[in-house]
């Protein structure tokens, strides 16, 4: 070939080659880039007061008098919503109009029970009230203002009867002027469509601002409280304004999506302002502020991850991984000192490695199985133990998981220490198992550290083995190892697939996964350093 | 100076503690814990092949219940997985083991000329500052758990792959390929760099002394001259893919069928690794559906000790041939 | 050195030595579908009664059954009725189950909102899950191949729709198989051609849940029995709870008003609300 193209091929073959590890760093980054960037959020975020009251009420940390009057100060901005919600709603919802008229009956007719009336008239009157009510009832669904005030008219004669004068039954009198007044104001073809969208309003708000001062607190932790993050608030916002709806195109072709501004549909309504004075006022009725939620790994959580943090989840996983590598790190080095210091290269050393390089090759569902056979199964009944997943067999099976890893780094220490120490300490005339203990091992210890980090960092991270030995998505703190747990590693994976609630919050599925992620990168970044300045002082010499 | 032997005591000598002859007793002890010693220690270093063992045996034990009840033939080579059927639960593996070999070679198509191409890049063509520090980049992607892959690959990769590229779904073939592509490239770079870097600087100096340019030097001499090693490392990235579970479980899709025509990676395919997992947790303990997902976990655990054999064989002879070069 | 082993071991000891935990404890198994009542119930009863330990794990209405059976949980969820040969297997281990309906259910076919299509025949389901129809076009839709996503076997939302639907027929390889309820509907909420079926607590806005046989899923349809796959949620305990105790308040709590509001919260139809 000729000259000139050996070497344009040499060139592009060498950027190409260049180009592999730009591949390689640009995979690194996209996928590591969104999930801090979204998990970060979790930690680093504008918390609203409905954050701190969740705080408050539901982990008990925080400032209990500055809550209160931040409670109060939004409360105040709060109530006007809910006034011209109030006085919107007087007009058009029939149902709830109907059931405070009979409220009213009621009430009505237990006071006469008290007061003692000939029987006549205890009946005349109580189904006078009951006409009353029914006309009341009428009104409330007829649609035609001109029939509405008829009948309104009809029961306000009844206003001067004195022998409802101080009674209960003033107030449907109250409540026909009061729907009088609202009807007049409301275009009452539209009533159903109204009481519709009100309901969706309504809902939002709620998600918003949380359920009503007045209103009983509902039972689930989920529902009691408003946006706690700012974010969250003006994702509510937009849905507030605008209506998600799908709208054919042609036939038979996929919908639509379109959004519907939502003034327009209470356009020339009472409720029309409620939408900017929100949008001015959101700011005060939830008093958004930079938190750092650094409790965010010590806090429990409510169920579906909802509210709170990752505490047990980390607990869960340092307990395991600790217990594992209690397991683990004697049988490594010990294994480790056998096969550099006994021993020659024979068949039985052989047949040693070999096991070693194929527990290195299982793949770790197959830990999981055998977890699952062997530990759970067979081995903890043996010794008395319930026949149930717990940390024990967890932390077992990964500790047999790990046990290649840790033999593999403890050797490699040891054989990294110079023959000259060994020597010089023979000379001395130490036996070959004092050489070991006082001079080998702890000239190679930095090393084994390097090897005990890196397992560590690699049992954090399993989900597999521990899938049906030690893990389960939902469950209290763990109060001994033979309980199950919640781990970072499990909890990202029931985050991901199969929590309900966890969409609505992936500010927490995310960053469940980032303090995984970050957890283990910050070891092995601990485990290379430690290694490259063991290295450094070893070749030293 | 007084020494004396059996039985009598010894005097020390000028200055030291200890006498410079041993009494017999002191010899046979000595001699006694050391072997002692070595025998227990030898004991414990069995663990190892002790837990491989166990391992084989309590998935056999478990299995083998499974095997004798229904065909092993039916059980390699039917296309049906309907372990729940009412009526005739069928337990055809095929289409799971031919899954596991779809994305493992799928995978294998991304991650190799990557990988090799960029150990040649690492050993050859980079200062040794910069090798430094991408070569703790590379540990890093190997450090990342397989949950955190299988989170990107469902919540961020799926939904991308239906948007942008049109596919009818987004967890698929293709999705845990690439992701197992990103997996495997770390065990590949690291075993091919270290093979590479390790053929003598004869060969290089022989090739460039005959005028060959940098890239023929690396793809006519050196990479052949490193073969084995390149061979074993792609043989163990294979095992690190094929053993891989949480990533394919949730990004593969998980529908049980061969994908036709057999280039088509948009479609959903199943693995062995994922039905265990995702069906273990559904089975009660003693069913026929439980005793057929370890027959499953036994018939991962023979291809991968093929595999480790394999590698094995390809290492030893790299070493061989390096020995004589 | 010395002191990190004494640490180690110490800690050790102190796990250890902590396993006699003496509050009361209830363990809960089952379905997935069921899973997130009883986890409603557990976040109201950790306030009532502070002692108790309750755990929920969902894997599956028949590893809930096996469960009781072996006698590893206290109740079992199940979304369907106990099979004959579960029931079999239960006496001969001495357990005698007994239902307790706590809530109505449905399950409901979903697809993408974009999708024009609102209402589907069982006919026509069964032949998407059989693999005859496979484009979205066959059944007067746009021109999208159909992706078809169901529950893993052995769960009770999977063996309600094989019944009632798939009348026993097999449903076709090329099926997508999910774990879980909420993993079917975020599937079917971002992919365009999806078409899956979920329980009616799952369906928020985000998919769209069609009319099948004309009959729209709604509470009233599911409660009354007229939407064709409605179903009864069970809680199945051994024999009958002793009155008084923690599994007696557990399975009955569906008929206080707390626990008519956790039903209701999360989805499904309050069995006393005719």
């Amino acid at each position: 070939m000729k000259l000139i193209f050996r070497i344009v091929f040499d060139r592009i073959f060498t950027v190409l080659t260049g180009l592999t590890v730009f591949i390689i760093v640009g995979a690194l980054i996209a996928i590591l880039g969104p999930m801090f960037r979204r998990g970060v959020g979790a930690v680093f975020l504008r918390g609203t007061v409905e954050f701190r009251k969740v705080q408050l009420a539901e982990f008990g940390h925080g400032d209990e008098a500055q809550v209160r009057a931040e409670t109060e100060r939004t409360g105040l901005v709060r109530a006007k919503v809910y006034e011209m919600i109030d006085r919107f709603k007087s007009g058009i919802d029939t149902r709830q109009l109907s059931e405070r008229a009979t409220e009213i009956y009621r009430a009505f007719g237990a006071e006469l029970k008290l007061k003692e009336i000939p029987r006549e008239q205890y009946t005349a009157l109580r189904s006078l009230s009951r006409d009353i009510r029914d006309r009341l009832i009428e009104a409330f669904a007829k649609a035609d203002i001109e029939q509405i005030s008829q009948d309104v008219e009809h029961v306000l004669q009844y206003e001067k009867d004195e022998r409802l004068k101080g009674t209960a039954s003033e107030d449907f009198f109250r409540l026909a002027r009061q729907y009088q007044k609202a009807a007049a104001a409301t275009n009452l073809n539209k009533r159903d469509e109204y009481a519709k969208e009100l309901a969706e309003l309504e809902q939002i708000i709620t998600e918003l601002l949380g359920p009503r001062p007045t209103e009983d607190s509902p039972t689930l932790a989920q529902f009691r409280y408003g946006a706690t993050r700012w974010d969250q608030a003006k994702k509510l916002l937009h849905k507030l304004h605008w209506k998600e709806l799908w709208v054919e195109q042609q036939s038979s072709a996929s919908l639509m999506r379109i959004e519907k501004s939502r003034i327009e549909e209470f356009a020339g309504t009472e409720l029309e302002p409620l939408f900017r004075y929100i949008d001015d006022n959101l700011e005060k009725m939830l008093e958004p502020k930079p938190t750092f939620y650094w409790r965010y790994f010590l806090d429990d959580s409510t169920p579906g991850h909802y509210f709170g943090g990752i505490g047990p989840e980390i607990l869960g996983t340092l307990l395991l991984t600790l217990l594992s590598m209690v397991f683990v790190v004697p049988f490594g080095i010990i294994s480790a000192a056998y096969l550099t210091e006994c021993t020659r290269e024979g068949p039985v050393v052989r047949i040693i490695r070999i096991s070693i390089n194929t527990l290195a090759g299982v793949p770790s569902i197959v830990f999981g199985l055998f977890g699952m056979a062997f530990f759970v199964l067979f081995f903890i009944p043996l010794f008395g133990g319930p026949s149930k997943p717990c940390i024990l067999a967890g932390s077992m099976t990964l500790a047999v998981l790990t046990l290649p890893v840790m033999i593999r780094s403890s050797e490699e220490a040891i054989r990294a220490v110079p023959q000259t120490y060994k020597e010089a300490s023979l000379a001395l005339g130490a036996s070959s198992f004092r050489t070991f203990m006082k001079v080998t091992l702890p000239a190679a210890l930095p090393g084994i550290l390097t090897g005990v980090i890196l397992s560590l960092s690699r049992v954090a991270g399993e989900t597999a083995p521990i899938l049906f030995t030690a893990g389960i998505a939902v469950g209290p703190v763990p109060k001994s190892v033979f309980q199950t747990t919640r781990t970072l590693s499990y909890g990202s994976w029931d985050m991901a697939v199969a929590d309900k609630l966890s969409a609505q919050v992936p500010h927490n599925q995310y960053g469940m996964v980032v303090a995984l992620v970050s957890l283990i990168l910050c070891m092995n970044a601990l485990a290379i350093i430690l290694r490259s300045r063991v290295f450094k002082r070893l070749k030293g010499h | 100076m007084n020494v004396s032997y059996i039985g009598r005591t010894l005097q020390p000598a000028a200055g030291f503690k200890q006498p410079l002859v041993l009494t017999i007793g002191q010899d046979i002890k000595g001699f006694v814990l050391r072997h002692l010693g070595r025998l227990a220690l030898f004991i414990l270093t069995c663990t190892s092949v002790l837990a491989v063992f166990l391992i084989f045996l309590f998935v056999i034990l478990e299995a083998l219940p499974f095997l004798g009840k229904f065909s092993i033939v039916e059980f390699l080579t039917s296309t049906a997985w309907y372990p729940q059927a009412h009526d005739r639960p069928e337990f055809g593996a095929l289409t799971l083991v031919v899954g596991s070999v779809y994305v493992t070679t799928a995978a294998l198509v991304f991650s190799v000329p990557i990988g090799v191409l960029a150990a040649v890049f690492l050993s050859e063509i980079v200062p040794f500052r910069i090798r430094d520090i991408v070569k703790p980049v590379v540990e890093i992607l190997a450090a990342i758990p397989s949950v955190a892959y299988g989170f990107f690959a469902v919540l961020v990769l799926a939904p991308w792959l239906q948007e942008h590229l049109d596919f009818a779904t987004g967890t698929n073939a293709i999705n845990a390929s690439l992701l197992l592509s990103i997996m495997a490239l770390p065990t590949i770079i690291s075993v091919a760099e270290d093979s590479i870097s390790a053929t003598g600087r004869e060969l290089r100096e022989a090739s460039y002394a005959l005028g060959a340019t940098r890239i023929e030097t690396m793809f006519k001499v050196v990479i052949p001259a490193a073969h084995s090693g390149i061979i074993a490392a792609i043989v163990l990235g294979m095992m690190r893919a094929i053993g891989e579970t949480m990533v394919v479980w949730m990004a593969s899709g998980n529908a049980s069928r061969i994908p036709r025509p057999w280039w088509d990676l948009s479609q959903s395919v199943r693995t062995m690794t994922a039905t265990i997992a995702g069906d273990m947790g559904e089975t009660e303990q003693g069913s026929d559906h439980y005793r057929a997902l370890f027959a499953i976990g036994l018939l991962l655990l023979v291809m991968t000790l093929l595999l480790n054999l394999v590698s094995e064989y390809f290492l030893t002879r790299a070493k061989k041939s390096l020995g004589k070069s | 050195m010395r002191t990190v082993i004494v640490c180690a071991l110490s800690v050790m000891v102190l796990l250890v030595s902590n396993s006699a935990v003496s509050a009361e404890k209830l363990h809960i198994e089952g379905s997935t579908t069921v899973g997130p009542i009883a986890d409603g119930f557990t976040e109201v009863f950790k306030d009532m009664y502070p002692d108790v330990t309750i755990t929920v794990n969902k894997s599956g209405s028949g590893t809930g059954a096996a469960a009781l059976m072996d006698g590893r949980c206290d109740i079992a969820t199940m979304s369907r009725f106990m099979k004959e040969q579960e029931f079999k297997n239960a006496i001969a281990k001495n357990v005698f189950p007994v239902a307790h309906a706590v809530a109505m259910d449905g399950v409901c076919i979903v697809v993408h909102p974009s999708n024009p299509i609102n209402a589907l025949s069982s006919e026509q389901v069964r032949d998407i899950y059989l693999g005859k129809m496979i484009n979205w076009k066959q059944l007067g839709g746009p021109d999208i191949p159909i992706v078809v996503i169901s529950r893993d076997t052995s769960s009770g939302t999977y063996e309600t729709f094989e019944s009632f639907i798939m009348k026993g027929q097999k449903m076709a390889p090329s099926v997508e198989y999910v774990s879980t309820n909420p993993q079917a509907f975020a599937r079917v909420e971002k992919t365009r051609g999806a078409i899956s079926y979920v329980g009616y607590g799952f369906i928020q806005t985000g998919v769209k849940a069609l009319t099948l046989d004309g009959v729209e899923p709604s509470r009233q349809t599911i409660l009354n029995g007229k939407y064709p796959a409605s179903r009864p949620l069970f809680m199945f305990t051994n024999g009958y709870p002793v009155l008084g105790s923690m599994t007696y308040k557990f399975v009955t709590f569906h008929l206080t008003e707390k626990g008519q509001e956790v039903i209701e919260n999360k989805g499904f139809v309050a069995l006393t609300d005719y």
